[in-house]
This record gives structure tokens, sequence and C-alpha cells, in this order.
């Protein structure tokens, strides 16, 4: 049975490797084994104050960039956000996750962050 | 055991003899004034090898050559004829809506990768220049922490945009020759653009010649083409939440699972 | 030579799972037996699907199952 479509390009090898990395950020399935479990739920946890924490970043940047922002309140954000990074770098090193690994595939909608 | 390829928008035999998985041959269950495209198998297909893939796609594409075909997602397999029709009468209206909308129309798909390290190479370059005259030395811990994290977002802002352009300049010949598009902005850094484009059969050839004025254009940019495909795409058909009538006998489905096979078998 | 033609399957073989994995028209509902309302993880160009009883099964058994959690 032959097969109409074509693919062409001139570097497979490139779009191969891009392709494969699509998965490597897919989650994968996670036994529910109570060694596994606690890993588990804290993933889930962590990816979702990392969104949080990379929302207030972000904010923070648009208001600091628009110049909204009085010098004291730069301080003082720039303290907070330090806090939070240095937090979240504590937390992921106690529970041996990677930055990768607090990421959620949505499908459709691609990944969250 | 019914393996169901596609819905055509025929309730006729087809034609030619076309076969299927397990070499089994490939007919037409036709229902209504459309069909449900179908061959059978021994048993539920568990397993996603290189040959079911290949042989459920070639079905795929020798319907769209006579016809309007639905594809149908890899391993739709229904217990017996009476589910392939029960499941027809309920999708029917969802069916009949994505015939007229995809008649004549296939899917096209294109793909771009870009050196992205030399793009933030090039923005941070830029940045730097712009930014000679900043006074550092007397900034408090903090104040070099928002520094730092706004530079930070400022190549990452200006990344995006340059790859909005990049895609804007290549979707604006693209696009001239579709009906229908979805594109998807850096799945990678480097996989600039990830596009599928809806395209009218009797307007292939311009939307390739676009493509090629395009590839010949810019030669810092990696592309794939790959087409024409059924329009996987562009069929909607909404998720029934009821399971449709009686199937006769409960089969509980197992929680499928789609694994690579390890690189190295003793990796641990 | 080899590894060319290979490549070449690869990105063909990537491009068609990109569709027919989760895309198309996707049948619900208990009537469905292989597949039934399951998030189809695309995973790769060799793919193996296993029911979670196998999986356990394999895990147990003397072969390296596909996933393997690191205990």
């Amino acid at each position: 049975m032959t097969m109409n479509s074509v693919v062409e390009t001139d570097s497979a090898e490139v779009f191969v490797e891009e392709m494969e990395k699509l998965q490597e950020a897919l989650p994968r399935r996670i036994d529910a084994n109570p060694e596994n479990v606690e890993k588990g739920l804290a993933k889930l946890v962590l990816t979702l104050v990392e969104l949080i924490r990379k929302l207030l970043e972000k904010q923070a940047m648009r208001r600091v960039e628009a110049g909204s922002l009085s010098d004291d309140q730069i301080e003082r954000v720039g303290q907070t956000l330090m806090k939070l990074e240095n937090k979240m770098k504590e937390l992921k090193q106690i529970f041996g996750l990677k930055d990768e690994e607090l990421n959620l595939n949505l499908g459709p909608l691609g990944d969250l962050m | 055991m019914i393996y169901i390829y596609g819905i055509i928008d025929s309730n006729g035999q087809i034609d030619e003899s076309v076969y299927g998985l397990e070499g089994s041959n490939v007919y037409n269950i036709p229902y209504c004034d459309i069909g449900a495209v179908v061959s059978e198998v021994n048993q539920p297909i568990r397993r996603v090898t290189e040959s079911v893939v290949l042989e459920h796609e070639a079905v795929a594409e020798k319907l769209m050559e006579n016809f309007t075909v639905l594809p149908v997602r890899l391993l739709t397999v229904l217990d017996k004829r009476e589910n392939v029709l029960s499941m027809m009468d309920d999708y029917y209206g969802d069916f009949k809506d994505n015939m007229d909308r995809l008649r004549g129309k296939v899917e096209f798909g294109v793909k771009v990768i870009w050196p992205a390290d030399k793009v933030k190479s090039r923005i941070i370059n830029a940045y730097r220049t712009r930014n000679q005259n900043v006074h550092v030395s007397d900034d408090s811990v903090e104040r070099k922490f928002i520094r730092d994290k706004l530079k930070e977002h400022k190549i990452d802002k200006a990344f995006k945009e340059k790859a909005d352009r990049c895609i804007n300049a290549i979707d604006i010949f693209l696009g001239k020759f579709a009906e229908a598009k979805k594109l998807e902005t850096l799945r990678t850094e480097n996989l600039l653009l990830s596009a599928v484009y809806l395209v009218r059969k009797d307007n292939q050839n311009n939307f390739k010649e676009a493509f090629e004025h395009i590839r010949t254009a810019r030669d810092d940019l990696k592309y794939l083409f790959s087409g024409p495909w059924p329009p996987y795409h562009f069929v909607i058909v909404p998720r029934k939440s009821q399971p449709s009538g009686d199937s006769g006998h409960t089969v509980t489905a197992d929680k499928v699972i789609l694994q690579p096979t390890p690189m190295g078998a003793d990796k641990a | 030579m080899d590894s060319v033609i290979t490549k070449s399957k690869n990105v063909t073989l990537l491009e068609i799972l990109d569709r027919v994995l989760d895309k198309g028209v996707v049948i619900s509902g208990d009537i469905v037996i292989s597949v039934a309302d399951v998030d189809l993880i695309y995973l790769g160009l060799k793919v193996l699907l296993s029911s979670v009883e196998t999986m356990e099964r394999l895990r147990d058994g003397p072969l390296v199952g596909p996933m393997q959690e690191s205990t």
C-alpha cells in the first residue's frame, strides 16, 4: 500500500531532534505507589507555585519597564522576588526536582509554562 | 472486532480492494448518506507499531483520493457492526457538518527551524550597546536582582517579537492559499513555527509554489513541508459524554499508556 | 547512507504520529474498546502500548519495563 503524502525537508535530523524534544516535555504517568506518591504530589504543587512565581515576576518586570514603580517599591519587589526564587530553589532541591520537570502539558493548550 | 479508519461522504461500496491492518479487507459500513470505513481485526490492537501507524494512514490517504474523509484517530476499535451504526447515529450531525466544511480540502504541514542561539546573541548584543551607560556600582543586591531580571525579561520579549515577525512574513504568503490554518509558535526554542494549513485540492499547486518561494527567500531557516494529508487538524468533533446504546457486553478499556522503548535496556 | 534513510523515515513517522495519535475524529465512550477517553500521550517513535496491569507484571519481571521510576 503506497502512500501519497510526502514529507520534504533538507534537514531531517534537525527536525527529528526538535520534535523529539517535544516528547521529553510531556509528563510521564506517575506510578501510584507510596514512594512515588509524595514526589508526584510535590511535583504538582511546586509546578503550580512555580507558575504563580513566574507570573508575579513577569508582572513586576512589566511595571518596572513601564516606570510605574517608585525606587522604594522596586527595592521591595526585588527583595520579595529574590526570596521567592531562593525558596523555590530550596524546595526543588529537597524534592530532587529539576526545572524541566515542573511543567504540565495541557494537550491542545500547549505547555503550562 | 471492527477497526475504524475514517468516515466518508458515501454510502456505497469502496470500489477497489483496499487492505488495512493485519491484511484485512477494508469496506464501508453505510449510514444514511455517509459511511464508516472499517476492517475486521481479531483483537483490539494495543501496540502502536510502525506498521500499524503506516497501514492506518495508508487507508486514510487512499480514501482521500476519491472521497471527503474524516480521518479517525488511531486504534479506534468497536465490538460489532451494531456499535458502529449506533456510533454513526450519535455523531451523524457532527460528521455531516465536518463533511460540508472539509469537502475538497486537504491538509499541509509546514515546520520551520530558526537559529535561536544566533537570534538571542544578536538581541543581547543590541541590548548591551543600548545600556552601556547604566551606573551599576552602587546598587543594592535587590536592585541588581531586578536589573538582571529586567534584562532577561526584555531579551525574552524581543525574542518572541522577532519570532512573531518572522512567522508573519512566512504566513503572509502561505495563508493566501489556505481556507484555514493553525499556527504554533516556538514549540521549542528552535522550532519557530509548527503550522497546518487547510487547502482546497484545486489550490494545492499554488500553495506548494508559495512554499517554494519562501524556502528560497531565506537560507538561514530550515523548512519541513508535508502533505497532502487528510484534514486531521481541522476535524471538529465534540466529545460525547454518554456512551451510546447498548454495547452488548461491558468491556472495560484499559488505561492506555504510550511508552518509548528505553534506548538502552539497562536504563534504570 | 543507511542513516539518512532512517532519519527521513523517522521524520515521516513523526509527522504521521503527530496526526493519528490524537487528531481527527476522536470517538469516546464505552463502545470503544482499544481506546476510550484516554489521553494518548505522544511519546516517541518506538511506542509501546500497555495496560497498567501488564506494566505491573513487566516491572516485577526480569525485563526492564518501559517506565522505571528511580527508587
